[in-house]
């Protein structure tokens, strides 16, 4: 619900062939000659393959291949993005239950399914360790022997390993001297928190299919960054880059469990090694066994002086990045940052260590170490806030940061009113409360601010054809968050075209320009700009045809929808493009390239832009079962520009339900090495009616973002204050301070018997 | 089971008569998706929890990814593929776009014909009957307020 008026904008283009059934997704595309692929994988934790026998699974009627470690010792079989430290498929050694061990290859699913059973695997068990605390102790079982760092891979900058530990990546930073800050402070706060490994469920499972023809490599993938998946098939297989073709169809969701690069090498090996084209669609527990969000245990130690002014701040995170580092080096480097809040702190220290162990990788999700990272830090403003007598809200706005003024001195200065965003969230619940019957809910607050990670390279292509119908061309991937829509309404708008006339292509590498990738809420902004720049390439292409064949002077031509005008001429592209070409038919090509250089260098300081949220809650609690309500929910976020009203609130609300399912029930449960609850039966996501009976999206629009218009990326934000402002409005009804995700009744209802035998 | 056992199922699929050889333990969303080519209707949790491979039989709501193709022998099927009539969206599907109920969309099927069975049972649905009926479709990406938005819109 929005309190919003409702822009007449017309729907999104794509809900046309999503709400009818004919959308194409990955999981849908056939390819001429496919075979299917099954994937087995490993049923120990940690071990040596002595033998993998595929013979009895060969001999089974309608199997082409079995692909296993031995086959591509020819290849440059390991890959990763930050550290070269992944098989494409496991050679010698399993390091987590689900690792791939063997892929068959039959003429459909079923028969390579029957096939997996026929194949026998010997192992040498080996010790293992799931926890990442218990992985960093001395005699814990290394997971990789050695560690081969990749500079400027993917992300700018290098994971620093400790080499002969499974600490694949030690972060540290400090501003001002925080030990002799917490001398001088009145109180020193400390307090840990764990968060959960969680589980993306995009409802569309992993799915890629590949093809080796004519010297080449085309996929279709399910990647969100199809140039990354491009880069490390290039490495694997010794390919060009312009031989290797990355096709991205509608994707069924992400949340960055399709970022960087997943099952897209396996299934390519296994076209290789059967030369056809192989499909390996994953199951959702399949996708369960593929990538994760890193759980953490976060240490947060603040000074404060008595009236609650923040005078120094230690983090410290130990995050579990499960047995390949995939992009946890940056999401440890991220917990650190989004821990430290929207808020003054002069002395500041930070410390983060992603730790190998034997469970899923973990990968990107949501905003990349945030969740985790604000769970604990606004968790403890509340504990802070009660330990001094001052109201939660208050103890906020007494540290909050003024636009301006910096989190860190490197970091760009933060560029919302929080304070702001805080207020209006105040508001907001005072008018659900005045609205709704029951007042007596528990009220929650917290905050959240993140630096998103943008590498500032991106670039598309624009056509604008002499019709007048204008083609955009861009690697952005469709994943449900509306990108196609707004590159429609970005050209529209700056080409002064009618949206109607512009058309998005599905994301092609052989046909669009190198982009970074579809992630931390970046597309829009940089995709935008990109756009920007395209627009004034094909003005000024126009303006230069015009002034030739019309005699204008060029600086006085703009485009008009379906042509141009100069003074008081105007003429229609046709007429435009007939007399520069000779022919009736043609096209104009704008390209916008986006760098770190691009406008003056000030895209060269991260981040790009801050992306915050605050929430606030009011909740229910039974006391006999300990299950928790959230009856009202309140979201507040500076997104800049909205484009599109009902997609940015929908961005959004699936951000805060998301939040709500870390809040409440999600977690990854490992038991002897065995992740116990991988399958949807035992994995519980919200369900619609878990969803507050009152939720209200406040989205302010400052105009304050580097993208067209103001625009700042958005979507990932609102995911961020939920479990805290929770367990906040736990703590303010019930005394009881719970530090472990998720809330689930038996842990808020043992909580509740704990504060009754010792109040 | 000798594999090569199969059997001719007949039924009424999207207002047309269909018939299709299947083996006895094909699953009805294996033989939507790769037989008939109504990819439409989309697998996500395989274990009848999400609504994602949700149909309707004969009026009713089924998770095909745990019903055999041969329960539809004899019945009346309609997938996502059959709501609209002649080109035009009907009034779930208007409502769903109007309201953007959907992002990645790939629920968006399901819940569409979830609703349709909700609105064919109880054409006057209130809040609490909305969401206890929907409990069994999933969506990850919206949040389900506008697509609460949508429903109540058509009541
Ligand atoms: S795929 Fe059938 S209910 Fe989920
Ligand atoms: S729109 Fe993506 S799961 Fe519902």
């Amino acid at each position: 619900m929005s309190e919003a008026s409702h822009r007449a904008q017309p729907p999104r283009r794509d809900f046309f062939e999503k709400v009818t059934g004919s959308a194409e997704f990955i999981s849908d595309v056939v390819v001429p000659g496919m075979l299917q692929g099954r994937i087995l994988r490993s049923t120990i934790p940690h071990g040596r393959i002595r033998n993998v026998d595929v013979s009895a699974a060969l001999a089974l009627p309608g199997v082409e291949a079995v692909l296993t470690g031995e086959d591509i010792a020819g290849l440059n079989n390991h890959w990763g993005l930050f550290l070269n430290d992944r098989p494409v498929i496991a050679i010698d050694r399993v390091r987590y239950v689900g690792e791939p061990v063997a892929v068959v290859v039959a003429v459909d699913e079923r028969t390579a399914e029957d096939a997996l059973d026929l194949i026998d695997v010997d192992y040498e068990t080996l010790p293992f360790v799931t926890d990442a605390v218990e992985a960093m102790a001395e005699d814990a079982p290394v997971l990789h022997e050695k560690s081969e760092t990749l500079k400027d891979f993917y992300f700018k900058g290098e994971a620093k390993p400790v080499p002969g530990t499974n600490i694949f990546q030690k972060y540290e930073y400090a501003h001002g001297d925080v030990e002799r800050a917490f001398a001088d402070a009145g109180r020193v706060f400390e307090d840990t928190f764990s968060f959960p490994m969680i589980f993306h469920y995009a409802m569309e499972p992993h799915c890629v299919v590949a093809s080796f023809a004519d010297g080449g490599l085309t996929l279709w993938s399910c990647g969100q960054a199809p140039t990354a998946i491009q880069k490390v098939l290039s490495r694997v297989f010794d390919l060009p880059l312009a031989k290797i073709r990355i096709i991205t169809p509608y994707v069924g969701g992400g949340f960055g469990g399709k970022a960087s690069v997943k099952i897209d090498p396996l299934v390519a090996a296994a076209a290789w090694k059967v030369g056809r084209p192989v499909r390996i669609c994953l199951s959702i527990s399949e996708s369960m066994l593929t990538c994760r969000r890193l759980s953490a245990s976060i240490t947060v130690r603040t000074g404060v002086r008595a009236d609650g002014t923040i005078l120094g701040k230690a983090v410290r995170v130990v995050m579990n990045g499960g047995a390949y580092a995939d992009t946890g080096p940056a999401v440890a480097i991220k917990a650190a940052n989004r821990a430290i809040g929207p808020y003054h702190v002069p002395n500041l220290k930070l410390e983060a260590y992603a730790v190998y162990t034997n469970t899923v990788p973990g990968a990107a999700f949501r905003s990349i170490g945030g969740p985790q990272a604000v769970w604990a830090s606004e968790s403890q403003m509340d504990i802070i806030a009660g330990a001094l007598g001052i109201d939660p809200v208050e103890l906020r706005y007494r540290n909050m940061l003024k636009p301006g003024e910096t989190v860190r001195p490197d970091l760009r200065p933060i560029d919302v009113d929080m304070a702001e965003a805080l207020g209006q969230a105040s508001q907001a619940m005072s008018r659900l409360d005045a609205a709704g019957p029951d007042a007596g809910l528990m009220k929650g607050v917290a905050v959240g601010a993140s630096d998103p990670g943008i590498m500032a390279v991106a670039a598309v292509l624009v056509r604008l054809k002499i019709d007048g119908s204008v083609l955009v061309i861009s690697n952005s991937v469709e994943i449900g968050q509306g990108i196609r829509e707004v590159l429609r309404t970005f050209a529209a708008e700056l080409l002064n075209q009618p949206a109607e006339a512009v058309y998005v292509m599905t994301p092609d590498t052989a046909l669009a320009p190198f982009d970074w990738g579809t992630g931390a809420s970046r597309s829009s902004v940089m995709m935008g700009m990109a756009i920007e720049d395209a627009a004034i390439d094909i003005r000024r292409q126009l303006a230069d045809m015009a002034a030739a064949a019309f005699g204008v002077a060029a600086e006085t031509v703009s485009l008009c929808p379906g042509g141009i005008v100069a003074g008081d001429r105007q003429w229609p592209f046709a007429e435009l493009l007939h007399a520069h070409y000779g022919i009736d038919s043609g096209e104009v090509i704008g390209i916008g390239r986006i760098s770190p250089h691009s406008r003056d260098g000030r895209l060269m300081q991260a981040p790009l832009f801050w992306e915050t949220a605050a929430g606030m809650c009011g909740v229910e609690l039974d006391e006999e079962t300990g299950e928790v309500r959230v009856r009202r929910y309140v979201s507040v976020a500076d997104v800049g520009r909205v484009l599109n009203r009902a997609s940015a609130e929908g961005q959004d609300e699936g951000a805060a339900i998301q939040g709500l399912g870390h809040a409440l029930s999600e977690e990854l449960v490992y038991e002897d090495g065995q992740p116990v609850n991988a399958s949807m039966i035992d994995y519980h996501v919200p369900t619609i009616d878990e969803v507050p009976e009152d939720f209200l999206t406040v989205l302010i629009e400052s105009g304050t973002g580097p993208g067209p218009g103001g625009a700042r990326g958005m979507g990932e934000g609102a995911i961020l204050p939920v479990a805290p402002a929770i367990a906040n409005a736990l703590a303010s009804r019930h005394g009881i301070r719970i530090r472990d995700l998720p809330l689930t009744p038996e842990r808020v209802w043992r909580a509740l018997q704990e504060k009754k035998a010792k109040p | 089971m000798d594999a090569t056992e199969r059997m001719m199922l007949s039924f009424t699929l999207n207002g047309r008569p269909v018939e299709v050889d299947v083996e006895p333990s094909d699953l009805l969303l294996d033989v939507l998706r790769n037989r008939l080519g109504l990819k439409g209707t989309k697998r996500s949790c395989d274990v009848e929890v999400c609504g994602a491979c949700t149909v309707l039989m004969n009026g009713l709501p089924v998770s095909s990814c745990t019903t055999l193709a041969a329960d539809a022998d004899g019945q009346t099927v309609l997938t996502i593929e059959g709501v609209a009539q002649g080109g035009e969206l009907d009034r779930v599907q208007r409502a769903f776009v109007e309201h953007a109920g959907m992002q990645c969309g790939f629920c968006t099927p399901g819940m569409v014909l979830a609703t349709t069975a909700l609105l064919n049972v109880n054409p006057k649905p209130d809040n609490a009957e909305i969401r206890h009926f929907l409990r069994g479709n999933i969506c990850r990406c919206t949040g389900y307020i506008k697509i609460l938005e949508a429903v109540k819109s058509l009541v």
